[in-house]
Parts: C-alpha cells; sequence; structure tokens
C-alpha cells in the first residue's frame, strides 16, 4: 500500500457530513460570546440615551473608558487564568501592596522616581507577588481559588502589618503629572472639558499584548490547552509548571501596574483601596464570555465584559436608575450571560 | 528525529526495545521484567485481561511513568525513563481511548500543535505560527481521508463525531512523522464502517513502517487487521507471535489461563411456553431518529438489536428506557399500555436500563459499590424515620455483589477501583436491584476483558431463565449470536430484518449490517 490507497481508502468526507452543519444562534454565540456581550452594551446605551441624551457626547465616552482602566487590568489578568483553567482573586491584594508599597517608598525615600521606574517597579513586584501564587498552585497542587484566598489574606496582611495604614494625600510628583497628562483634550462649545486621560495608554498596551501572548506564542496555546484538560495537555508533554507561573506571573504583573495607575489618576495611595472589586472584576471577564471552567476566554470579550460593567456601574445613575439597583442589573446580565453561553452538547 | 544515527542494515529494523521492566506502584508489581522488540512497519496486538499491566506498560513507552527497574531502547539509544516530551520527539504517539484531544481547540491546532512543541523541546516561549499549523494539519488530514478546508480546520474538536476524532489522533500521528503509533481500543465506539476505515488508515501508516502497537478486547477484530500478537497476564509476556497462528482459543487461554470457548451461551428458548408477550411497542417512533418500529419481547426472551451508529439502535434503546421518549407509537407491558417518558417512569414500570457508556452515564465511579447499587431502590430501603436503613442497604449490596460473582474485598471499595468487568457487573446489579420485568442492556461488554465477559454472559442467561425479558442492544456480532434468540438488525430508524440466532452465520448477520438494503434472512 502506498500513499495514494491511503488516502483513497479512507471514504470521502465533506467538513458538512462531520458535524458543524448549520450553525445556529445558539451555537454562534457559543463560539462568539462577545456578540452577546455587545449586544447588552448598545442595549444598555440606547436605554440610558433615550432617557438622557446627554449621555451621547464625547466627555462621557472618556469618563467611561477612565474609570474602565483598572478593571480592564485586572480582568486581562483574570481572563488569562480563567483560560488557563485557574481563578485568582488576589489580583486586587497584590495592587494594593504594590501600590502602597512603591507610593510609600517613593515618597519617603526617593521623591524625584521617574514615572517609568515606578511602573516597572509596580510591574515587579507585581509579577513577584503572581509568580508566588503559581508556586504554590503548582506545589501544592491545590486550588487555585484557594491558593489565592489564601495568598489574598497574606498580601493584605502583610500590606496593613508591616507597611503602614495611613494614606498618602500626596502623592510622587511623577505620578501626579501622569495622572493629569491627558491624550487628547477637547473642549465643547457647552465648555465641557472631554479630557482622555494618558493613563489608558497602559491599558491599550496591556490589551495588545495579551491578545499578542494568547494567539501569536506557544505560550498562549498552551494556556488554552491546560485550560481544556489538564491531563491531556500533560500527556502532550506541555509543561504544567511554566504555564502555571506564566498565567498567575502575567495576572500579578497586570495587577501591579493597575495599581500604580490606579494611584496615579486618583492622586490617592489609600492601603484599603481596591480590595473589594474581585467580583466586579471577575463579574466582567464571565460576561465577556470567558468559562469559568477554562479553556476559553478572549481579550476583545473581556474588554466588552469591562465595559458593560463600567457603564452600569456609572451611567444608570443618568438614566435615574438608583446606585442599589446597579447590583441587580449586573445580576441578571450575568444569570443570562450564564444561561445564553451555556452550549448544551447533545450526546 | 531525522538526525539520529542511521542503524546498521538489518533484516527488519528495530524500533523499540524494553529489557528487564518492572513496575512496582504502591504494593502492587504491575510488571514483572518484560523484554519486549518491537520492529518497524509491523502491527502488534496487545492483548490480556484488564489488569493485566497492559496500561502501565503503554504508559511506560508513552513516558507518563517510569519504569522501576529496566532500560527503554530506541533507535539503538538506550533509556533508563521517558518523559511525555521525549516519548513524542522520539516518534512514539500515543492515542490514548480519551484519543488525547483537547476539546476547546481547533482540528488544526489538535493534529498540528503537538509536532511545533516537540520541534521547540518543550519550549513555550516561541512564536506560534497558525499558518505553518494549518498546513501541516491541511496534509496530515488529508492523509487520513478527512477534509482539510479552512471550515473544518477550525472546528472544535468536541463538536466532531467520535470516529472522526479517532482519525484526528492518527492525523496527529502523521503531522508528528511518528515511527510508533499505540492505540488504545480504538474500536471501542466505531460502527464496522468506522473500524474498516480506521483500519485501512492503519495499514497505510504501517506500509510506510511506521510501527502499530493496538490494544484491544475484540479478537476478531485482531484476526482481520493482522500481524503479530502479544499476551500479558499478571504483569508478564506471556505469548508472542504471528496471530495467524494462533486459535482464538488459544489466545483466550493464554489471557485468562482458563479454557473459554466462543460458543453459543443460549441454550433453551424459554419463551416457547407463552403467547403472549411480555412488553409489545407498536408503531413506536421519534423524528429523525426512527419510526414505525413494531417488536415484542417474551419472558425469558433475550432480543439483541443491531445496527449502525446511525440506524436508530441507540435511539430506540432509549425510547424503551425512557431516556429519550418516544414521540409517536405505543408501548404495552403484560397487556397495557404505558408511558414512558423520563427514567422514573421506566423504573417504576421495572424496567431496567444498563447505559452503555457506564463512565459518563452510569456509574458514580467515586462512590462506594454500595451506594452505587442501591441507588435506584432508595425509596423502598427507608427506615421508620425516613432515614436510609444501613442494614438493608449493607444486606442488598452484598448480596449483589455474591450473586454477581463481583470481585471485591467489600462492597465499601469505591467503584473505580474495580476492574471495567466488575464496575459493569455493579451497574447490572443496580438494576436487578429493583427486580426488573425487562432489562434493556446497552454495549454490555464494551471495553470488558475476556474472562470478564464470559461471566457477564452467564449472568445475562441466568436472568433470563428466572423469566426476565432482556433487550440486548449491541453492535459485537459474536455477542449476539452467542446470547439471543432473535436479533433485530435496524436500518434508517426502521427494522430492516429480524433474525433467528440460532444457527445464523456470523457473516449473514455482517452482510446484513453493512448492506444498504434488506436482504434474505
Amino acid at each position: 500500500m502506498n500513499t495514494s490507497t491511503l488516502k483513497n481508502s479512507a471514504v470521502t468526507l465533506t467538513a458538512n457530513d462531520l458535524g458543524a452543519p448549520k450553525i445556529t444562534l445558539r451555537q454562534r454565540l457559543a463560539r462568539h460570546p462577545q456578540l452577546f456581550t455587545l449586544a447588552l452594551i448598545i442595549a444598555v446605551c440606547l436605554v440610558v440615551g433615550a432617557i438622557n441624551p446627554e449621555f451621547f457626547q464625547l466627555a462621557m465616552v472618556f469618563d467611561i473608558v477612565r474609570a474602565s482602566t483598572v478593571l480592564g487590568l485586572f480582568a486581562l489578568g483574570v481572563m488569562i487564568v480563567l483560560a488557563a483553567g485557574g481563578i485568582d482573586v488576589s489580583f486586587a491584594a497584590i495592587a494594593a501592596l504594590t501600590m502602597y508599597g512603591i507610593t510609600k517608598l517613593v515618597m519617603t525615600q526617593f521623591p524625584e522616581t521617574s514615572m517609568v521606574v515606578i511602573l516597572v517597579a509596580g510591574a515587579v513586584g507585581g509579577t513577584l507577588l503572581g509568580v508566588l501564587n503559581g508556586l504554590l498552585v503548582d506545589w501544592l497542587k491545590a486550588p487555585s481559588l484557594i491558593v489565592t484566598i489564601g495568598t489574598q489574606y497574606l498580601y493584605r496582611g502583610i500590606l496593613l502589618t508591616f507597611i503602614g495604614t495611613v494614606f498618602f494625600m500626596n502623592v510622587p510628583h511623577s505620578m501626579d503629572a501622569f495622572g493629569k497628562l491627558a491624550v487628547w483634550r477637547h473642549d465643547t462649545a457647552t465648555g465641557v472639558h472631554a479630557v482622555l486621560p494618558a493613563t489608558v495608554l497602559v491599558l491599550v498596551a496591556a490589551a495588545g499584548l495579551t491578545w499578542w501572548l494568547l494567539n501569536r506564542t506557544l505560550m498562549g496555546r498552551a494556556v488554552y490547552a491546560i485550560g481544556g484538560s489538564l491531563p491531556i495537555a500533560e500527556r502532550l508533554g506541555y509543561k504544567l509548571r511554566t504555564v502555571h507561573l506564566f498565567v498567575f506571573g502575567y495576572a500579578g504583573f497586570l495587577a501591579g501596574l493597575a495599581g500604580i495607575v490606579h494611584v496615579s489618576s486618583t492622586r490617592l495611595a489609600n492601603p484599603f483601596d481596591l480590595v473589594g472589586m474581585e467580583l466586579d472584576v471577575i463579574a466582567a471577564v464571565i460576561l465577556g464570555g470567558a468559562r469559568i471552567t477554562g479553556g476559553s476566554g478572549s481579550v476583545s470579550g473581556t474588554l466588552l465584559g469591562v465595559l458593560l460593567v463600567t457603564l452600569i456601574n456609572n451611567v444608570l445613575i443618568l438614566a435615574g436608575v438608583p446606585s442599589t439597583w446597579q447590583k441587580v442589573i449586573v445580576g441578571t446580565f450575568i444569570v443570562l450571560a450564564g444561561a445564553v453561553f451555556a452550549s448544551k452538547r447533545s450526546s | 528525529m531525522t538526525s539520529t544515527t542511521p542503524i546498521p542494515a538489518a533484516k527488519a529494523e528495530v524500533f523499540l526495545q524494553l529489557e528487564g521492566i518492572h513496575k512496582r506502584y504502591a504494593g502492587v508489581h504491575a510488571l514483572r521484567g518484560v523484554d519486549l522488540t518491537i520492529e518497524a512497519g509491523e502491527i502488534y496486538h496487545l492483548l490480556g485481561e484488564n489488569g493485566c499491566g497492559k496500561s502501565t506498560l503503554i504508559k511506560i513507552i508513552s513516558g507518563a511513568h517510569p519504569p522501576s527497574e529496566g532500560r527503554i531502547i530506541i533507535n539503538g539509544q538506550p533509556h533508563a525513563a521517558l518523559t511525555p516530551l521525549q516519548s513524542l520527539a522520539l516518534g512514539i504517539e500515543t492515542v490514548y481511548q480519551d484519543l488525547s484531544l483537547l476539546p476547546n481547540m481547533s482540528v488544526a491546532e489538535n493534529v498540528a500543535l503537538s509536532e511545533q512543541l516537540v520541534a521547540g523541546n518543550g519550549r513555550l516561549a516561541r512564536r506560534f505560527d497558525r499558518r505553518a499549523v494549518d498546513a501541516t494539519a491541511a496534509r496530515a488530514l488529508a492523509a487520513v481521508g478527512l477534509p482539510s478546508d479552512p471550515h473544518f480546520l477550525s472546528t472544535r474538536a468536541d463538536e466532531l463525531p467520535i470516529a472522526t476524532r479517532q482519525l484526528l489522533a492518527i492525523a496527529r500521528a502523521v503531522a508528528t512523522s511518528a515511527k510508533m503509533v499505540i492505540m488504545d481500543e480504538p474500536t471501542t465506539s466505531l460502527t464496522q464502517k468506522e473500524v474498516d476505515n480506521l483500519v485501512s488508515v492503519i495499514e497505510g501508516l504501517r506500509a510506510q513502517g511506521v510501527a502499530v502497537l493496538f490494544v484491544s478486547h475484540k479478537l476478531d477484530e485482531c484476526y482481520a487487521i493482522g500481524g503479530q500478537a502479544i499476551v500479558f497476564r499478571d504483569g508478564a509476556k506471556v505469548v508472542q507471535g504471528p496471530i495467524a497462528n494462533f486459535t482464538k482459543a488459544e489466545l483466550t487461554h493464554a489471557m485468562t489461563g482458563k479454557q473459554l470457548d466462543g460458543g453459543r451461551y443460549r441454550s433453551s428458548r424459554a419463551h416457547a411456553d407463552g403467547d403472549s408477550a411480555l412488553l409489545r411497542v407498536q408503531g413506536l417512533g421519534r423524528r429523525g431518529y426512527f419510526s414505525g418500529v413494531d417488536l415484542s419481547l417474551h419472558k425469558g426472551e433475550i432480543l439483541g438489536i443491531t445496527g449502525l451508529l446511525d440506524s436508530g439502535r441507540n435511539e430506540l434503546a432509549l425510547a424503551l428506557a425512557g431516556v429519550q421518549g418516544a414521540d409517536s407509537g405505543s408501548i404495552f407491558l403484560d397487556g397495557k399500555e404505558i408511558t414512558l417518558r423520563n427514567p422514573g417512569d421506566a423504573i417504576a414500570q421495572r424496567i431496567g436500563y444498563v447505559p452503555e457508556d457506564r463512565l459518563s452515564e452510569g456509574l458514580f465511579l467515586d462512590k462506594s459499590i454500595r451506594e452505587n447499587i442501591i441507588t435506584t431502590v432508595l425509596n423502598t430501603l427507608r427506615s421508620r424515620f425516613g432515614a436510609l436503613d444501613a442494614n438493608r442497604a449493607q444486606a442488598l449490596a452484598e448480596a449483589t455483589v455474591k450473586d454477581l460473582q463481583i470481585a471485591t474485598p467489600d462492597v465499601d471499595r469505591p467503584v473505580q477501583s474495580l476492574s471495567g468487568g466488575n464496575q459493569q457487573r455493579v451497574l447490572i446489579g443496580r438494576w436487578l436491584a429493583i427486580h426488573p420485568r425487562v432489562l434493556i442492556l446497552h454495549g454490555p461488554t464494551v471495553g470488558v476483558d475476556v474472562g470478564s465477559k464470559d461471566i457477564i454472559y452467564r449472568i445475562i442467561q441466568r436472568l433470563a431463565e428466572d423469566g426476565l425479558a432482556v433487550v440486548l442492544v449491541s453492535d459485537d456480532l459474536p455477542e449476539l449470536l452467542q446470547n439471543c434468540d432473535r436479533i433485530l438488525m435496524m436500518r434508517k430508524g426502521q427494522i430492516a430484518n429480524t433474525f433467528d440466532a440460532e444457527g445464523l452465520a456470523e457473516e449473514t448477520l455482517y452482510r446484513a449490517l453493512i448492506s444498504d438494503s434488506k436482504v434474505a434472512a
């Protein structure tokens, strides 16, 4: 037998014979869950805009983008951990520890440190704490939820016990300047200042980097492989430890950056900040189409999920919706998303 | 792989050699000094009962576990142990029963990502070249007769039927230029047609110098494929040689150490005593799957139902078990019309259903044997205060274990600690607990070794003799011929033929199975 008989011997099948025939709306949504997120965003915008036409203006868009930045950085980190089949709930504690520790160090020891050095320090600090998460998950073979609940307390305890509890009303010059820096400024006829802050660039760069890592490197494929099935990926020769260290380290890296961005844009370093955002972030990632069971998640979906949560948290006020109702709406959307994304496979 | 030094020309090129391999797990001596030689371009059938060391051997060759002692020599290079990546890099592709496909990734990635991983020696800090992956995958897919258009390449692996996934796993072996392919029970979930296709693809690989190692319980298939038989028993190799040199009885004897013939288990025709059927089905149908099915089943009768995977046989079984109710026609039990809309309805009518996939549909693997057996009868095991009566539960479980010869020291062991054949018996025992009038067995010996098969067949016969009406849904033709009174052949959602199993030739049944139209019985 030779190659040609090998080819002929097999049945001639077309793609349509082999499943994936007609794609139903449900399947399309299962493949591109961000379409659903996008639809929700459009619906929220139309409703709010119809009730309050003030909504449709540039200043509002910029405000939402500004409010999305920290949430977005966290969400990208959580998404990549979820894609690898784990979960991280310590990111806010990592961000708080790095941002406060670095701000205090700069304020008291090196007040003239440049913004670039501060950002790098935040990134390195966050990465180290994230890598510690990864090492613990790998050594203990423990569920990452439990490990990161533990380290979340640990990091926060270290912050409050050893570094400080008093918040800084003044932040270093370079951070202050970075927070005020505008990429683009527009004054409308009515005298409203629309400012696109430079901090947004950090999110844009992080989103680009995350997309590239996930889609253009073998590491990115390994993340999805391990999230799809850990035992199979191990059998196929993927190194679990490397991937674990990478995803938790990367989530820590983004959390460190998020902490610095947070201090810069609020011009305040409060050690009690950020912690408590965990569920908002995880909600945004889930609304962006990542499955809690791992193996999926995209940058575009995550950013849309972040946008949706930010919209609900910030603009429903404009439509006269009381702020307590925001939780109800986010909750409803998550349940709805859960129902839509769950594509039950026929046996 | 291509850079290895050429081996001096020999008559047959040796690819892999195992020397004195021992493997000890905590307290268990799983392999006891195995020597094995695998030559390029040869097909091997690794035979043996569950627990004989086959799986351990495969894990050692594929690098999943290190041996406790001994050497693995590949292309003349000795290794004390292999890692999964080393094994892949040396050209060994292992297709486990779950096919080692990543469910959430595309066809192209499943086929060709391994090649990139191996090329980079497992380093992940490398660029992922999607176009190279697509090109490699397209080439490999074409070689196994699968489509290679962009739509198929981007389809998720879990959206494909099992036969296609099986071919996908082979395409991965082609993509990594494997020198040896190990397949663990590759034909278990395939129909005869799909098996034929798989075998011809494998034969193509062999012709190109790839060594193929099959693990299978289906002896007939091994004979049809040909090559070398390797028989393991109790962690040691007991027989090796061309499979054609052995009779089935000899191989079975080597595997079990006992003499088992392939003869018919069914001796009497118990249903002749009464003419009124226990179960009667008229014009039963489920849109898109089967229609107009008439059948009758007598007390003590064993009725076989077979057909290709898409013939509607599975759906008919599920409808009779109330798992997926029929949407037309009627079912009469003991002359009374009944409706079966969910498994609860069927249990209430004392119709038991032992599903095909015992691992995912039937058993709670991490729960004890006792808990698995009593699940269908929890209501009847209530004590006065509404709690579970532990003594009666224990008694029921112990009686079942004894009755069905389940090999276990006690009923508290988790089901996953049992071998496949014993697991299957736990599942049958669960349904016997409801004292069924009708028992539907769906592929009762899938993935079960010969010794256990024998026990299960004897149990089925005894049940029928006790007056139980048994429906046996299976694609294992010898199994049907050995056990049934009558065999219904389904085709395109309808009953195409009814055969009297006594004296029926397997060839006749097989021809009916693969033919497109009715054949004379």
